[in-house]
């Protein structure tokens, strides 16, 4: 414990009241009055000052730490908020990620679909020039049938009518030279002159018929194609 | 009244807080704060190594967590009282109450458990009725709430 000298301790008090200016701390607490009324009375000041200054710089202190400890509180909530938003751009990098991904598939898909549109429509088209090729074929065959066709009957028209001819001529002849024959041994020709006639006059008839017949039957198969 | 108090916390205005409770309710004359673990280990060391335990505070507050430091409170106080010579009030000041924690505080020595809030000074009060028995070891641990 401190003893302060009577000097001292006037000074002290002096000094308080000219200039308020009092010791303060825990100094104060090592002093020791020895009846000293004015001196103790001083100390009793000091203490009060010093504990009015404390407890006003106790509760300022108290007031920052509160400030602190909510600032902090906000910190981690921010933090956390930050966190949950860095969490968000991720799953919304990796949706993006994502739908780039399925984009490449759908340019790769519609890639090959236009590379197979483009083989379809090859295909179509070589299918179409086969088409054409076949129906020209097809259409050539036809002539070429029909033009046998044609040819047939004219080979057979012309044996029909050759043939025909040469029975008319034929019976014509027969005819003729039985007629030419009867005439020439002196028999009588009423008989068969009258068939010569009748015959030549149908054989002349039928000739002309026929004719008249494949001249027609050619027209109509001309008029026809 | 504590003649020597040494608190070791890493929130510096805790120090202030803490320094003007202890004025105000007179529990100690002398009060140094410090904001590691590592630093008031070192000191202990050296009043161990140089044989001069008089510079030795006579109570020792120490938080449970003390951010920048390599080791705990816990450890703190083990280091303390199993590796420096004991021979200190020594408890944890910390705004945590988990009784694991405070298990572990116990098994590594120390005395007491103060709960760290905005209204420290009635636990600081009730504190200051038991210290002596913590000053002769008779008093068991105790948690202020």
């Amino acid at each position: 414990m401190i003893t302060p000298d009577k000097e001292t301790r006037r000074q002290l008090i002096e000094l308080k009241e000219q200039k308020d200016i009092c010791l303060e701390g825990n100094i104060l607490k090592t002093f020791k009055v020895n009846n000293d009324k004015e001196f103790e009375s001083y100390l009793e000041y000091c203490n009060t000052k010093d504990k009015d200054a404390r407890k006003k710089r106790m509760g300022i202190t108290k007031q920052v730490q509160e400030q602190n400890i909510r600032l902090s509180h906000l910190n981690e909530e921010n933090q956390k908020m930050m966190n949950d938003l860095q969490n968000k751009i991720t799953e919304i990098e990796e949706s993006k990620l994502t739908f780039e991904v399925q984009n490449k598939e759908l340019e790769e898909w519609k890639k090959e679909n236009i590379e197979l549109t483009e083989k379809l429509q090859s295909e179509m088209m070589k299918s179409e020039k086969a088409r054409v090729d076949a129906e020209a074929a097809k259409q050539n065959a036809e002539n070429d049938l029909d033009l046998l066709q044609k040819k047939t009957q004219n080979e057979l028209i012309s044996t029909i009518v050759k043939v025909a001819l040469w029975v008319i001529m034929g019976v014509g002849f027969v005819t003729t030279g039985v007629y030419v024959l009867t005439l020439f041994i002196g028999k009588d020709t009423q008989v068969i002159s009258a068939a010569w006639s009748n015959i030549f006059g149908i054989l002349l008839t039928n000739a002309f018929s026929i004719v008249g017949t494949i001249m027609g039957i050619k027209y109509a198969t001309e008029n026809k194609q | 009244m504590i003649d020597s108090i040494l608190l070791v916390d890493d929130e510096d205005l805790f120090h202030l807080v803490f320094e003007d409770a202890c004025s105000l309710l007179d529990i100690s004359l002398s009060l140094k704060s410090i904001s590691s673990a590592d630093e008031a280990a070192a000191m202990f060391k050296k009043w161990f190594d140089d044989k001069t335990p008089e510079y030795r505070p006579e109570c020792v507050f120490v938080d449970l967590n003390i951010i920048g430091s390599s080791f705990d409170g816990i450890e703190l106080i083990r280091k303390i009282n199993f590796e420096y010579g004991n021979h200190v009030v020594i408890g944890i000041i910390s705004s945590s109450n988990e009784s694991e924690e405070q298990a572990k505080a116990l098994q590594a020595g120390a005395q007491f458990w103060i709960i760290k809030s905005d209204d420290i000074e009635p636990r600081l009060e009730e504190f200051k009725k038991d210290y002596d028995g913590y000053k002769d070891k008779s008093a068991s641990f105790k948690v202020y709430r």
